[in-house]
């Protein structure tokens, strides 16, 4: 047992002088094992929706008041919060959720103008944002700032009013946050400044039977297990890439095999962006 | 010291100089693009097909460019592909 767990491990004359973990079999089978994960990881949310998601503190108070920061850093006028756009961005969270898509065009054919005219806004000029699984608005800000076409809606002097949801619900069985902005200057010229009290974070029903769903801070984020698993599986191909190569160069081993160093440069490369892999992303 | 360092990097000093660059690249390219999660898949497929690239290149120069090898090394691109393709979404 011991001895075929150091062949797995250590080159020797029995592995032809190479760690049967590195051999490319092996590693076939390593990516075998991280997409029966995934494969588990997705039965799982298809079986149990509203357990595996991502939790979060955003509300439309917070992306409204840093939506018109960002405005004011650029001396930009505040963007007066519109009610009807509101319903029409609360609108499209719910059918994404509903149709199960994350995208500007539904599935149905549907574009972001249809839930301005179905809400009832008339307008000259229009634009959507989109984000989803963000924990906080800070970070979810900074990542439409960072995206030259978000950070053209939220910083266009074109528009004068907005209008924000933040839902709530279930999305191909992970429970998550998506926040939509809606922009638009009025048709009529008619600009509204509604209360955005009035407007609360919402709840949506999933269209899957049978959800439940666990309090936010109980939730399973699918991201960090894929992430987790990732930097283990590349953790431990380096580590044996280190020491099957110190022993090949002490040893003065003849061998036909690819660059250890090659191989440990590009799989750290990997590792990092891994780390640095973040939570969240816009549309 | 220096017989701790590779052979291959002693014998082929600017091929690796060259690979360094172009992970460097690659580091640069992922960061510019936080939050971008579709832009970052294509830095890692990118990167993985560079790194691909880069071998063909090496092993020829080396005179010991065999399937075996190409194949080792187009697995490891694949698990990068595979994992990226999964973790920034």
């Amino acid at each position: 047992m011991f001895r075929k767990l150091k062949l797995l491990f250590i080159p020797h004359p029995a592995n032809n002088h190479r760690a049967i973990l590195l051999q490319p079999l092996s590693l076939a089978l390593l990516i075998g094992v991280y997409l029966l994960n995934q494969s588990f990881l997705r039965a799982f949310a298809a079986v149990r929706p509203g357990v595996l998601g991502y939790s979060s503190e955003i509300t439309i108070q917070k992306v409204f008041d840093q939506t018109n920061q960002q405005r004011a850093n650029e001396g930009l006028p505040q963007l007066k919060f519109n009610s009807t756009l509101a319903k029409s961005a609360e609108a499209k969270a719910n059918d994404m959720f509903q149709y199960n898509y994350w995208a500007h065009n539904s599935p149905q054919g549907k574009s972001p103008w249809d839930f301005f005219k179905s809400a009832g806004y008339q307008y000259v000029t229009a634009g959507e944002n989109l984000a989803r699984d963000f924990y906080d608005t800070d970070t979810l800000l900074s990542a439409w700032m960072k995206s030259p076409t978000h950070r053209a809606n939220i910083v266009s002097p074109k528009y004068q009013e907005i209008g924000i949801a933040v839902v709530n619900g279930t999305l191909n069985g992970v429970k998550t946050t998506l926040v939509v902005q809606h922009f638009g200057t009025p048709l009529d010229g008619l600009v509204r400044d509604d209360p955005v009290q009035n407007f609360v974070a919402s709840e949506q029903e999933s269209a899957v039977q049978g959800v439940v769903s666990l309090p936010a801070s109980n939730l399973i984020s699918p991201h960090q297990i894929s992430q987790i698993v990732g930097l283990v599986l590349f953790g431990i191909i380096i580590g044996v890439l280190f020491v099957d190569g110190y022993l090949a160069l002490t040893r003065k081993t003849q061998r036909f095999t690819g660059s250890n160093t090659g191989h440990i440069g590009f799989l750290i490369i990997i590792f990092i962006l891994l780390i640095f892999s973040q939570q969240g992303s816009i549309f | 010291m220096k017989h701790l360092i590779p052979k291959q990097i002693i014998e082929h000093p600017f091929e690796y100089l060259s690979l360094a660059l172009f992970f460097g690249g690659a580091v640069f390219a992922f960061f510019f693009f936080t939050y971008d999660a579709h832009s970052q898949r294509r830095v890692v497929y990118f990167t993985s097909a560079g790194y691909l690239l880069w071998s063909l290149y090496h092993h020829y120069r080396r005179g010991d460019l065999h399937l075996s090898i190409f194949i080792e090394y187009l697995v490891l691109a694949a698990l990068a592909i595979v994992v990226a393709l999964f973790t920034l979404v």
